[in-house]
């Protein structure tokens, strides 16, 4: 005779396995349920939304047959409305967005800011931003301090699709937060869509603390062509204590960087350097493209580590197509001394085959 | 000494040991499976996490601010389907990345497969020493048209860790991708497997993708167009164990901030800080997972702060063992490597330094990973011996069966449940049963194979055998070419 419990342990485990069963058939008997409902629903709008998504809603009509939908079918509509002004641009996103402030989407989005879940926050963020809400940027910059990154991360795109630099200084300085920090990409990225007003924010972002705040102000720099940040560049460089913000640094200086850049990047080249700083110089000295590096360049050609002699080879030739006569010389010495011949004829080669080199 | 008398005094030593060891073993079977439960809610938590992030549609805006990377991709006579993987690799959607093949000194064609078909010519590179390599760089090819990212470097034969420590060193970009020649990568996997490095490119220096069965699947031109299940036990049965272990386990350690082991079937990793520890061990059989610890390691030694992450939707296909036979070694040399990483690094275990690594993750690998085939042997050889002679009753052989294997099945299906809401990747209605039965069934007869097969890597490391690589069989993805190549290092 088993003890009961026993009997009790081993029904309870079969019928949870058996629920668990059950759940997973539910579970996709659900999904299926659930997007079958969706086509449904959106049948008879379909056509209608793609021709105000085209641009060839020329009466309206379209948008007006939107406007008025009603019941489940008006969430999926104004759904899919959003989904597809994320794809516009022009006057087919003006209308859509038109379509959302009539249907009162934005006003709620504005509301729906301080919801309790946080999928709800981060879709309400992420509407005003599409309808490029001005007025909501006090509000975004206040979720860039929420408690979930999802939520943080839309703020964030939110602010660089509406494109106001007032939003830039707080979403520098969020990037940076310890715990509650938003991610790099979305603030670099919202940071170059808000175009040249956020050069002082740039500046005091690269004087500040936190290393990743730093790197994203010195990579916006570089991306953006912000020419007033780049005697801050050249001191992180030279001093910052993170080697990924000095290598962002070198990067951008090469993309923004004047003739006096050419020796600034060539000394952190030298040796003592860390190697993946002085590759990453090296390479930002082809980008700078001034004549002026030339001669650090050309002293790199003998560099012990191979990578580094070819990528200085590579950059010659990017500033100086015609160096490709100089350098077959050099190459001509592969067999005879192969360490100093081989990066450079590799590098002729390699500019060879992209059709770079000019006789 | 009679027969009689022998029996008598195993009984008594038996009921000795029972009386010992009958409650640890069932209370050690309780802790794991409830433990395994609640790893699988804390990837719940994770996916749930990822997947609004998508839903606000901030996920596709990866921006300029994400690294190139250089996938390296390690090849040993893999003729019949590297030209396959690699354009595969080459299409992937990312805005930079290159792609470094390691021809291991291949005794096939694959060399000449990938200059036919890429139109391959020699360059003079001399391939940098920033990880030391003993093996002899024979060349290094580049693709005619000038624009094509792909470098292949052939090298003389050395092994596969050999073969990814050229890659890096060959590798031109700020991450290395490392994946097996024969996975097959799902076309953004590259892109969402980096987005932890653009969200965070001073703390992140590591970030694992999943890695899922594909056998059954139907794939094209290196894409994977139909999911669904093999037709055969041994793989369904691997598909559920490597979503609940591979997948749900990794995302639920990286969730709790500890994650230590990211599969050598795809990894990303930031270049200089694996050139700084310098690169995968070559003396290692757990070489990805003697990696991650060394990067933990180095990088605690230094106070520095820094993040590994894992993410669950990029997807890595595999071809998982479809003979006992090579199942076996596969399991002999993972239970191997397990045992001699975590005995070499046995320094960082409860050690205030290492934090939750050394007193959550280590502890948990040490008890019920490395213990488990020891300690559920035991409780199957107690469990026979003990019924035999008439030691314990049938209440007990219940309750142990329960508890190792009922609960073991039910964590499993909780797996599949998150599956389905999360993943829903299997879509055939005809799979969902089999893949249920599988996640039961794993428990009759395949789980204690691989018990005794862990615990024969175990015990041929404590002899100290020298490990070989066997060749594995492979039926190949397409059903059709038979593909024949060292057996893989997927963890």
């Amino acid at each position: 005779m088993r003890p009961q419990s026993l009997d009790i342990a081993i029904a309870t485990t079969g019928w949870l396995c058996l629920g668990m069963m059950l759940l997973i058939v539910l579970l996709r008997v659900r999904r299926l349920l659930r997007a079958r409902r969706q086509v449904a629903l959106m049948a008879p709008y379909r056509r209608d939304l793609l021709v105000v998504g085209a641009g060839e809603d020329h009466d309206g009509a379209g948008a007006r047959r939107l406007a008025r939908t009603h019941g489940p079918a008006a969430g999926e509509v104004m759904g899919s409305a959003v989904e597809m002004l994320g794809k516009v641009r022009g006057t087919p996103a003006d209308e859509l967005i038109h379509l959302l402030t009539i249907r009162g989407e934005v006003s709620e989005a504005a509301r729906r800011l301080s919801s309790l879940l946080a999928v709800r926050r981060a879709r309400a963020a992420h509407v005003l931003g599409l309808c490029q809400q001005d007025p909501a940027v006090p509000q975004l910059i206040h979720a860039l301090g929420d408690s979930t990154v999802e939520v943080r991360a839309a703020a964030a795109h939110a602010l660089g699709l509406i494109g106001n630099p007032v939003a830039a200084p707080p979403l520098l300085r969020a990037v940076g937060a310890t715990d509650a920090g938003i991610p790099a990409c979305v603030a670099a990225e919202a940071l170059l869509a808000m175009g040249t007003g956020v050069a002082g924010a740039l500046l005091d972002g690269l004087a500040d603390p936190q290393p990743r705040t730093r790197d994203v102000a010195a990579h916006v720099s570089g991306v953006g062509a912000f020419t007033r940040c780049r005697p801050q560049l050249r001191a992180l460089l030279r001093d910052d204590a993170d080697l990924t913000v000095r290598q962002t640094c070198a990067a951008a200086l090469g993309a923004v960087g004047g003739a006096e850049d050419a020796e600034v990047l060539g000394r952190h080249t030298r040796q003592g350097v860390p190697l993946s700083l002085r590759r990453v110089c090296v390479a930002a000295l082809g980008d700078l493209g001034d004549p002026e590096a030339l001669p650090a360049l050309a002293m790199l050609l003998h560099d012990p580590d191979p990578w580094l002699a070819e990528l200085a080879a590579a950059a010659l030739l990017q500033i100086d197509p015609g160096a490709g006569s100089t350098l077959s010389d050099m190459a001509g010495t592969e067999a005879t001394d192969p360490r100093r011949g081989r990066p450079v004829a590799s590098a002729l080669l390699v500019a060879g085959l992209r059709g770079a080199v000019t006789e | 000494m009679s027969a009689a008398e022998v029996l008598v005094v195993v009984r008594g030593g038996l009921e000795w040991l029972l009386a010992l060891g009958a409650a640890p073993v069932l209370v050690y079977f309780t802790v794991v499976n409830t433990f395994s439960l609640l790893i699988i809610v804390l990837a719940a938590l994770e996916l749930r996490m990822q997947q609004h992030r998508d839903s606000a549609e901030v996920a596709s805006h990866v921006g300029e601010l994400i690294p190139g990377v250089s996938v390296i991709v390690p090849a040993h006579n893999e003729q019949a389907g590297v030209v396959q993987a690699v354009k595969a690799l080459l299409t992937l959607r990312y805005p930079r990345h290159e792609v470094v093949v390691v021809d291991d000194g291949s005794t096939d064609q694959t060399l000449q497969c990938l200059v036919d078909a890429f139109d391959l010519v020699p360059v003079p590179r001399a391939v940098p020493q920033d990880v030391p390599v003993e093996a002899v760089v024979r060349q290094v090819l580049v693709p005619r048209d000038g624009r094509t990212r792909l470098v292949v470097v052939s090298k003389d034969n050395s092994g596969k860790t050999e073969a990814v420590n050229t890659g890096i060193n060959a590798a031109t970009e700020t991450l290395v991708a490392i994946i097996d020649a024969d996975s097959v990568l799902e076309p953004d996997a590259l892109l969402r497997v980096a987005r932890p490095f653009s969200d965070d490119p001073i703390r992140m220096v590591a970030s694992g993708g999943s890695v899922r069965a594909a056998n059954g699947s139907r794939i094209v031109d290196g894409r994977v167009v139909r999911v669904q299940l093999s037709r055969r036990w041994l793989p369904r049965i691997q598909v559920v164990e490597y979503f609940r272990a591979f997948l749900l386990g990794r995302a639920g350690w990286s969730r709790l901030g500890c994650l230590i082991l990211i599969s050598g079937a795809f990894g990303l990793f930031r270049r200089d800080l694996v050139v700084e520890v310098g690169g995968l061990n070559n003396s290692s059989i757990g070489e990805d997972f003697e990696l991650v610890l060394r990067l933990h390691r180095h990088l605690r030694d230094q106070g520095r702060d820094y993040r590994l992450g894992f993410v669950a939707e990029p997807v890595a296909w595999t071809e998982v063992p479809e003979s006992l036979a090579v199942l076996r070694r596969q399991r002999r040399r993972w239970h191997r490597g397990l045992w001699e990483t975590l005995s070499a690094y046995r320094g960082m275990l409860l050690r205030p330094r290492y934090g939750r690594v050394g007193f959550l993750a280590l502890p948990y690998y040490w008890v019920f990973e490395l213990f488990a085939p020891l300690l559920e042997a035991l409780g199957l050889i107690m469990l026979a011996a003990g019924l035999a002679l008439g030691v314990i009753d049938v209440e007990f052989a219940l309750l142990f069966l329960l508890l190792a294997y009922g609960y073991a099945a039910f964590v499993t299906l909780c797996a599949l449940a998150v599956e389905e809401w999360g993943f829903h990747r299997h879509e055939r209605w005809r799979d969902l049963p089999l893949i249920m039965a599988a996640s039961v069934l794993e428990n009759i007869g395949y789980r204690q194979l691989t018990v005794w097969w862990r615990l024969e890597g175990w015990w041929a490391s404590l002899r100290g055998k020298k490990q070989v690589w066997g060749v594995m069989t492979r039926t190949g993805f397409d059903g059709g070419a038979t593909r024949a190549g060292r057996d893989r290092a997927a963890r």
